[in-house]
């Protein structure tokens, strides 16, 4: 697959502490005040530990291959975790 | 033009603050003999060390050795894919690589190493992230984020030889078998006769099981929530394995021996392998993130709060070799005993694996791959405060194995004292019943002297209550994420046996086919779960024989991951700065070689695998004799083999340094080509 550059769009590059767990997904600040600040929050630890972010996937989703039925959560929760642990070596002793 | 003076002078103040606090720390450990000083000097010296090896030779790394470039796109913007490839922020990055290096390894390693007292591990710890195991992290980072996120086994073999690429992964297979071994040692070690410690760690597996259930078919991919429930269910399981102590019917159920414990740990590997990741291995390994960044955080904090004094010394006898908690001289083995929070192999493989696959702009690979592990050698600095703050004949009671110490808390007190410490009557069974434990006499391992250092430091914040409940909170943590690794890495020695395999039958390369399945889960679990059971019946202790094999398997891998760093900066035309991965490649080529001939060779049976062979054959015919003899062989020819390994890996990358130094070879790199970054530059 060749290398695929993409323009800047609903991504910022360099994600401020309220926005990084959430790129594209504008509801983080529409919501504002206490929940847009701990719903980024989530986002944030949600990224640490290695969380799937469904919505992020329909992002891309939408993004890459418009026009096709994306995974649902649970088919998309499935892969993911294939993918992150199945192969093993992702952590220390 | 006067306020950039200004600014310039304010910031070599503050630099020169800096040095000067580090250097003050340092006089303070190197000069006090004898005396108690503050665990906040200890602190002072890695903290300043850090800050300033982060601004200036990580700088130096960054702009003048890499020559980091954000204008270069990363793999994660030129290959996103929403998935593993994915642009994340800095930050984020940093917590995530964190967690994924940081375990028990950094915590054990330094417990163990404060037999020779509290300076030599302090000493290492900060010297060898500075130079060496930052520096190998950084660099293994760097060179994958330009081969779009290669693994360690691969560069091996594109930019140093086959040779290399093989030797790669004999090491990581070998490796992994020896550190689950010892892992799993650890944890037998820690829940052996405490039935309060085995009934939460038994408890994790259903509540794994439930967060699994709920993560893929109740509420599909909701692994916050998943994680809260499970988090309160491990506290429930906590405060309730006091009960379970306490009823003589349940007591009798969780109190297992060794030999049994080290089976359950055997079956319990194999059936984690074996079933499908989202029941088992997912559900535990976020569970024992949160844990695990919860916990430290917590412990750094309690540190900062308490700061207290050290007890055990500076220095102890122990530097000539002839430790109780396991044999040789200060050098080489303080080297290879603290592997994970001064420089280890394993971070290659993680800095190559996922890391590299979500940094945004290269400049960040210094903060992540550098900064990372300088967070985990400040962990490695919070185990030895643990350490220094236990009593000397407490640590030696808790560390030293019975076949030394005797039955009793009478002999042990004999044998202490011989050393110079003194172990009050009654002192260990006060202890034991303050912790909750039936005893805490000749606990080897590491762990549960960690789980008292860290039980007195956290229970001193709210002035020594619940001393019972901390201490098996951090047993808890402890075992979480060994049995973590023990999960994962069963799993990964399965894929390498399936492929290793499948090139001679095909249909035994098919990961999902599942006689082949069982067949190379059992194998895996055979070859550590052998070396776990002679562990645990080995009257030496098998931390002895055990802790120093991973520790030279895991600097092994560590240097393979040094000739890789050179070999690619030597090739990208950088060879005036090779000196950096050069440095500490000699150091621990020369640690790790010289503990594995004396592991092999010395003539103390303490010491030497094969004199302790001899010593067994000449001894009066021991129903375990046959059995000794050949364990303490295989020993011996697994430390040759390692050997060999290195100094394979090394010889194939000075044949291709000088190759391409004597321009017989043409200097090629394989980089993946110069992609402009979309990205907005600069930081």
């Amino acid at each position: 697959m060749p290398p695929v550059t993409r323009p800047r769009s609903g991504f910022s590059a360099s994600p401020g502490a309220a926005e990084p767990a959430m790129p594209g997904r504008a509801d983080a600040q529409d919501a504002g005040g206490v929940r847009g600040a701990l719903r980024g929050l989530l986002g944030v630890v949600r990224q640490i530990v290695g969380a799937p972010d469904y919505q992020r996937y329909l992002d891309h989703h939408a993004a890459s291959h418009p026009g096709t039925p994306p995974l649902t959560p649970r088919e998309h929760y499935a892969e993911f975790v294939t993918r992150r642990f199945g192969g093993g070596a992702t952590r220390c002793c | 033009m006067l306020a950039l003076n200004m600014h310039r002078l304010l910031s070599s103040v503050v630099w020169i603050a800096i040095a000067a606090l580090g250097a003050t720390a340092f006089a303070i450990l190197a000069l006090t003999r004898g005396e108690s000083i503050s665990a906040a000097w200890i602190l002072a010296a890695g903290v300043a060390s850090y800050v300033i090896a982060y601004r200036f030779y990580a700088r130096f790394l960054a702009l003048r050795v890499f020559a980091l470039d954000d204008r270069r796109a990363t793999p994660a913007e030129r290959l996103d894919n929403g998935r593993d490839f994915v642009p994340t922020n800095k930050w984020v990055l940093y917590g995530h690589h964190f967690a994924a290096i940081a375990g028990a390894g950094p915590l054990i390693g330094p417990m163990l190493a404060a037999q020779f007292g509290y300076l030599p591990g302090t000493l290492w710890l900060i010297a060898g992230v500075v130079v060496g195991g930052a520096v190998q992290d950084f660099t293994i980072l760097f060179a994958s984020m330009r081969r779009d996120g290669k693994s360690l086994g691969q560069m091996a073999k594109e930019e140093v030889n086959s040779v290399a690429g093989m030797a790669a992964m004999v090491a990581i297979l070998a490796i992994m078998i020896i550190l689950l071994a010892v892992l799993a040692l650890v944890v037998v070690n820690a829940l052996r006769a405490s039935p309060w410690g085995l009934f939460i760690i038994a408890s994790t597996i259903p509540i794994a099981m439930l967060m699994g259930l709920w993560m893929r078919s109740f509420r599909p991919g909701h692994v916050l929530e998943a994680s809260a429930i499970g988090v309160v269910l491990l506290v429930a399981a906590l405060v309730a394995g006091q009960w379970v102590a306490r009823d003589p019917t349940w007591a009798r159920w969780f109190t297992w021996s060794g030999p049994g414990l080290s089976w359950a740990i055997i079956a319990y590997g194999f059936f984690a392998a074996a079933l499908p990741v989202w029941l088992l291995l997912s559900p535990r390994g976020y569970l024992s993130t949160f844990l695990k960044i919860g916990t430290i955080l917590t412990l750094a904090v309690a540190i900062l709060v308490v700061l207290p004094q050290t007890r055990l010394p500076a220095l102890t006898r122990f530097v000539d070799g002839t430790g109780p908690v396991f044999a040789g001289k200060v050098f080489p083995f303080a080297f290879i005993t603290i592997a994970c929070g001064a420089i280890s192999g394993f971070h290659a493989l993680v800095a190559s694996g996922t890391t590299p696959k979500m940094v945004t702009h290269e400049s960040e690979a210094r903060l992540i791959g550098y900064g990372g592990m300088l967070m985990e050698s400040f962990v490695g600095l919070m185990a030895i405060i643990a350490a220094a703050t236990l009593d000397p004949a407490v640590y030696f009671a808790m560390n030293v194995p019975a076949g030394t110490l005797g039955p009793t808390a009478e002999t042990a007190a004999r044998t202490i004292a011989q050393w110079g410490f003194t172990l009050h009557p009654g002192q260990m069974e006060a202890l034991a019943r303050q912790m909750g434990e039936a005893t805490l006499l000749s606990r080897t391992g590491g762990a549960p002297s960690l789980a008292v250092g860290m039980a007195t430091i956290l229970g001193g914040v709210v002035r020594g209550s619940g001393l019972a409940l901390w201490y098996h909170f951090a047993i808890m943590f402890e075992a979480l994420f060994i049995l973590t690794t023990v999960d994962a890495g069963t799993r990964v020695g399965r894929f390498m046996l399936q492929e290793l395999v499948g090139h001679l039958w095909q249909p035994f390369g098919r990961t999902s086919w599942y006689p082949s399945v069982l067949v190379s889960s059992a194998v895996i679990v055979a070859g550590w779960g052998y070396f776990l059971y002679q562990g645990v019946v080995d009257p030496l202790g098998g931390i002895n024989s055990l802790w120093p094999l991973f520790g030279i398997a895991n600097q092994l891998l560590a240097a393979v991951a040094l000739c890789v760093g050179t070999t690619i900066l030597i090739k990208m035309g950088k060879q005036r700065y090779a000196w950096t991965t050069l440095v500490p490649l000699l150091w621990l080529a020369a640690a790790t070689l010289t503990a594995g001939w004396q592991k092999v060779f010395a003539g103390d049976p303490r010491l030497g695998f094969l004199a302790h062979a001899r010593l067994v054959a000449q001894g009066a015919g021991s129903p375990n004799a046959a059995r000794l003899i050949f364990n303490d062989r295989l020993d011996a020819a697994l430390a040759l083999a390692f050997m060999a390994v290195v100094l394979v890996v090394i010889a194939a990358s000075a044949r291709e340094w000088w190759l391409v130094l004597s321009r017989r070879k043409a200097p090629a790199v394989n980089e993946a080509p110069f992609v402009e970054s979309a990205y907005a530059t600069g930081d």
